[in-house]
């Protein structure tokens, strides 16, 4: 239940800054979503935090740096690359390896392979396991110690979207207990739906952090979208009121800078028939985009990189993402796509709750087994209400 | 200290590599040591050898106390001390480790410890075949303390193969290359350099010859030598006392150990 402090973290390779004085805070009872685009500098970070890569800076847990803790594993759990094992020493060597470091008893070692789900493959061999099935057995390591934070450099890499669901829903009833995450991931509708605040760097510099509603609110995508009769006079009426106005491809205008009522009250005024009028709200991934487009490290020549342009502001071309209107520009909807935090996700449902992919709680689902899932041991302290039988490991591949 | 060793204990034991490279090496020493008491008990001794004490110890060392038989048993010892480190970079699992045992001077001593006494303890079987196998097929074999000499250095041999090995892992982050670098600077390196100095000392008749003497993998091979003058002078009338070969010996290996240990404590991880 550490409050993890990260100062001035610097790093350079060579000639090369991939860390500039970074510094955030990771608190405890929540996940704290780490961002950025490719080669930004997030594992250095991490690598940083857990004193493997000298660098400059502190980060401490508690007020202590990582390399003075005593048995870290009880404090500190951390997956910093997708298969971190021997390819022929049993899982459970593995983690009985692990454990004997930090005096950790070995019955704990079997409570964390079932609980990420690999307890009929506990024996086996790493070699025979799938990407996922190594994310888990990172994850089981982390989980050795129990400890009270958590650093995952991409722990959802790999994973099916029974697994990552399984993954957010853990991570979140950790948090729940009052546990410090510290998580990175590239699936920015994954993050959205579980992490409570957000560290966004680009470049290794901090573009962002804090709350997420609070980043996301910042995004240039979020709009007042108005369907009129005349859209022309309408546009006009707006910019002359210091408002930016975009004309969405299906006829819509996108107004930035006025709330929706006075958008509305300004129709009255002006006697224009309204036929839609709604609030459209940016996904993280277009606040992302937004807030890292010009750090991006490595600029696709097409796509990806342009469109982060094309959130440059309201008054750009319109090919982006979202614009076309199939991606969750209905305001009070759910993105299709990545869905709004709080919101119901495309596939993975809302924590607690089960979306159509997964089956029903507590039931056989499509290919799955009756769920262990998450949670048997430890009892949560204070349940935060997400669900805990929601989740579900895939047997099959177990 | 104490989790770092309990944690190296538990990975030397649970990858089949160890157990393989010990089997082979006591193997190995094992069939020498028979086909040599066999062959030398039928033979007359006294042509070849000064005495039974030197025909006994050659026997228990599987040759190795004299100088045509390579010490079988030592590169194995040597990757096996690459794998202790090497493992870890090869597999990615330094970052793992780190993180469970941030103490990185810890995590090497406990390396150091751990193969040093699985090692000894393969040492100890092999003597111990060798030994028996010595004392079921020679006619009146002697024990004495003469034998203790070249077993111990025999034993230190193996060792420093396997601390050095350790030690170029460390450096060189490479589990290939460090296997590479074990094997080739005994088996090649060396002895071109033995060879060329010699040659040159013989034709310009200058003193480089005792540069051999510097060698350290030769000079612990030497150090088992029995009798040692008669065969360590041979071919070069300048060779250093068995003193000075095995100090040479274990310099190079605490050369070795010191890089690897100074770039594993102090580099990323
Ligand atoms: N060991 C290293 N040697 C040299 N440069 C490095 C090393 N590790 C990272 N870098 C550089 O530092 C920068 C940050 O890399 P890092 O892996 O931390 O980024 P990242 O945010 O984790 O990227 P990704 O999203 O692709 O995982 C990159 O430019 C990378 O090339
Ligand atoms: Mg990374």
């Amino acid at each position: 239940m550490a409050l993890i402090q990260a100062r001035g973290l610097s790093k350079t390779f060579g000639s090369k800054a991939a860390v500039r004085g970074l510094s955030f805070d990771v608190v405890p009872g929540s996940v704290t979503g780490f961002l950025g685009p490719n080669g930004a500098g997030k594992s250095t970070t991490m690598r940083l935090m857990l004193g493997l890569d000298n660098g400059e800076g502190v980060t401490t847990y508690d007020g202590v740096p990582y390399r003075e803790l005593k048995q870290p594993l009880r404090q500190v759990g951390s997956v910093l690359d997708a298969k971190p094992f021997h390819p022929t020493r049993k899982a459970v060597n593995h983690l009985r390896m692990l454990a004997a470091s930090n005096s950790i008893p070995n019955s704990r070692v079997t409570d964390v392979v079932n609980l990420v789900g690999l307890g009929d493959v506990a024996n086996a061999k790493p070699k025979t396991f799938s990407l996922g099935m190594g994310q888990r057995l990172g994850l089981a390591t982390a989980l050795l110690g129990d400890p009270g934070t958590l650093i995952l450099d991409e722990p959802a890499n790999g994973l099916d979207p029974q697994g990552v669901h399984w993954l957010r829903n853990m991570l979140k009833t950790l948090a729940g207990q009052g546990r410090s995450i510290f998580v990175s991931s590239h699936l920015l509708s994954e993050m959205a739906l579980m992490a409570d605040s957000l560290v966004v760097v680009g470049r290794g510099t901090l573009i962002a952090s804090g709350k997420m509603s609070d980043f996301i609110s910042t995004s240039n995508r979020n709009a007042v979208l108005i369907r009129v009769e005349n859209a022309e006079l309408m546009t006009r009426e707006l910019r002359a009121r210091k408002a930016a106005v975009v004309t969405e491809p299906d006829g819509k205008l996108a107004i930035t800078g006025m709330d929706s009522d006075r958008v509305g009250g300004l129709a009255h005024e002006l006697g224009v028939r309204v036929f839609e009028l709604s609030n459209r709200e940016a996904t993280l991934e277009e606040a992302f985009l937004d807030a890292t487009g010009a750090s991006e490290e490595f600029r696709a020549s097409m796509g990806f990189g342009n469109q982060g342009a094309a959130f440059g502001g309201p008054m750009m071309g319109q090919q982006g993402y979202g614009a076309q209107g199939g991606y969750g520009d209905q305001p009070g909807q759910q993105g299709g796509y990545g869905g709004q935090p709080g919101q119901q996700g495309g596939y993975g449902g809302q924590p607690g709750q089960q979306g159509g992919y997964g089956g029903q709680p507590g039931q056989q689902g499509g290919y799955g087994q009756p769920p262990p899932g998450y949670g048997a041991p430890p009892p949560p302290p204070h349940d935060t209400g997400t669900s805990q039988d929601g989740s579900r490991r895939d047997g099959d591949t177990a | 200290m104490t989790g770092a060793l309990r944690y190296e204990w538990m990975r030397i034991r649970t990858i089949r590599s160890s157990y393989w490279m010990s089997a082979l090496a006591i193997a190995l020493t094992f069939g020498i040591t028979l086909l040599m008491g066999l062959s030398i008990s039928a033979a007359d001794l006294d042509d070849e050898f000064d005495s039974v004490d030197q025909v006994t110890t050659y026997i228990v060392l599987a040759g190795a106390s004299g100088p045509f038989i390579p010490v079988m048993a030592a590169p194995f010892y040597a990757v096996m001390g690459v794998m202790a480190v090497g493992h870890e970079y090869r597999y990615g699992t330094n970052k793992a480790t780190l993180s469970a045992i941030p103490d990185r001077v810890a995590v090497l001593a406990a390396k150091c410890v751990v193969l040093v006494a699985w090692v000894l303890a393969s040492i100890a079987i092999t003597l111990l075949l060798g030994m028996a196998i010595t004392w079921l097929l020679l006619d009146n074999p002697q024990f004495g303390s003469h034998l203790v000499r070249p077993l111990l250095n025999y034993t230190g041999y193996c060792v420093g193969f396997a601390v050095a090995g350790m030690g170029l892992a460390a450096l060189l982050r490479n589990q290939t290359g460090a296997i590479v670098a074990a094997l080739t600077w005994p088996l090649v390196v060396e002895p071109i350099i033995y060879g060329v100095s010699l040659a040159i000392s013989e034709t310009t008749g200058g003193g480089i010859g005792k540069l051999t003497n510097l060698l350290p993998s030769s000079a612990g091979r030497r150090s088992m030598f029995d009798p040692y003058e008669a065969i360590a002078g041979f071919g070069n009338g300048e060779v250093w006392s068995i003193g000075a070969a095995v100090i040479v010996f274990w310099l190079g290996v605490i050369l070795v150990l010191a890089a690897g240990a100074t770039s594993f404590v102090k580099r990323d991880a």
